[in-house]
């Protein structure tokens, strides 16, 4: 595992990471950073209330899944790739394997299967940090160097890419 | 919504579109997420829409700036789960087996809206087309296929034992 500013870090790694904890999204739903090594990252996520799929018991809202596994997707390509470039979500595909039950955290371990110049294929797990219960998998594929503005973790950006 | 599929029930007429609506909204108002992320019902021209109002909580790259991709997953499972459920005749709560979202223009840090069709609503599962769209309804932004299983009576029973 590494850290932020760990030796084993490039400057696009780092980036990548205060990128994707600064997302809003990312942000309103509290999710973490835990690990990005070449080609595979970690995120985690507390569950809170709010994000039950019923009033009358606790189980998270599958679409609470569904971002984790996307910001985790994401940064997967930015961890395969070792640079950093914008990129745009073509599509994925969740399998819910079993309810969360909202009583531990939600790991998401997201790899990168495959790089081309245009394309990154992800695969990412979403488990139970305790018993590393699997509870969904996903599949997505990201366009990569899409038009976009540049990379700039501390804000918007100014320069048009 | 329309329907596609083998669906007995046909929509039709203002009176049953604003009861559509009424079911809709309060099957919504039950899922604490949906309440979190702001999701409403309106009445469109073919049928009920939810809308989900943009605030920056909802916002993925903050450099475009652009909505989540798991924002209008959200919206589109949300709004899969809620047809089936307003459709089944029992309203038994389905759950979400999976979902295969295409996503198809940039989202905007807008208002976006979702509409429904049922492809097939079975016994035990239901599989629900749902598309997003934003300015223009025929510039659709993301469109996504869900798949979800309502409980059998033997199931709902378990549950019951369970919590």
């Amino acid at each position: 595992m590494t850290k932020p500013n760990g030796v084993q870090h490039s400057d696009a790694m780092t980036t990548a990471w205060q990128f994707t904890e600064k997302v809003p999204h990312g942000r309103d739903l509290g999710m973490q950073v835990v690990s990005v090594d070449q080609g595979q990252v970690c995120m985690r996520l507390t569950p809170q209330s709010w994000m039950f799929a019923q009033e009358d018991r606790k189980e998270i809202c599958t679409s609470v899944l569904y971002s984790l596994a996307d910001s985790a997707g994401g940064l997967a390509v930015f961890a395969g790739a070792l640079e950093l470039m914008p990129i745009a979500t073509l599509d994925m595909r969740m399998d819910y394997l079993r309810p969360a039950s909202g009583h531990q955290a939600l790991l998401a371990e997201a790899t990168c299967r495959h790089l081309t110049d245009e394309v990154a294929f992800i695969h990412c797990d979403i488990l139970n940090e305790g018993n590393r219960e699997l509870l969904a998998t996903a599949n997505a594929t990201f366009m990569r160097n899409t038009q976009g503005q540049q990379f700039n973790a501390g804000g918007r950006g100014k320069e048009r890419a | 919504m329309s329907t596609t599929g083998d669906s007995e029930q046909h929509i039709s007429g203002a009176a049953e579109s604003a009861e559509e609506c009424a079911d809709w909204q309060a099957l919504l108002a039950r899922i604490p997420y949906a309440r979190h992320l702001g999701l409403e019902v309106q009445q469109g021209d073919a049928g009920v829409v939810v809308h989900l109002p943009c605030r920056e909580a909802l916002i993925g790259n903050f450099m475009l700036p652009a909505l989540h991709g798991g924002v209008l997953g959200a919206l589109i499972e949300l709004t899969a789960r809620v047809a089936a459920q307003s459709r089944d005749t029992e309203t038994r709560c389905p759950r979400i087996l999976d979902s295969h979202i295409n996503y198809l223009r940039s989202a905007k840090d807008r208002s976006t809206f979702a509409s429904a069709d049922i492809v097939r609503q079975g016994r035990r599962s239901s599989l629900i087309q749902v598309t997003c769209w934003q300015s223009e309804r025929s510039k659709p932004i993301a469109s996504g296929l869900v798949q979800l299983l309502l409980p059998t009576m033997a199931a709902q029973q378990e549950d019951l034992h369970e919590h």
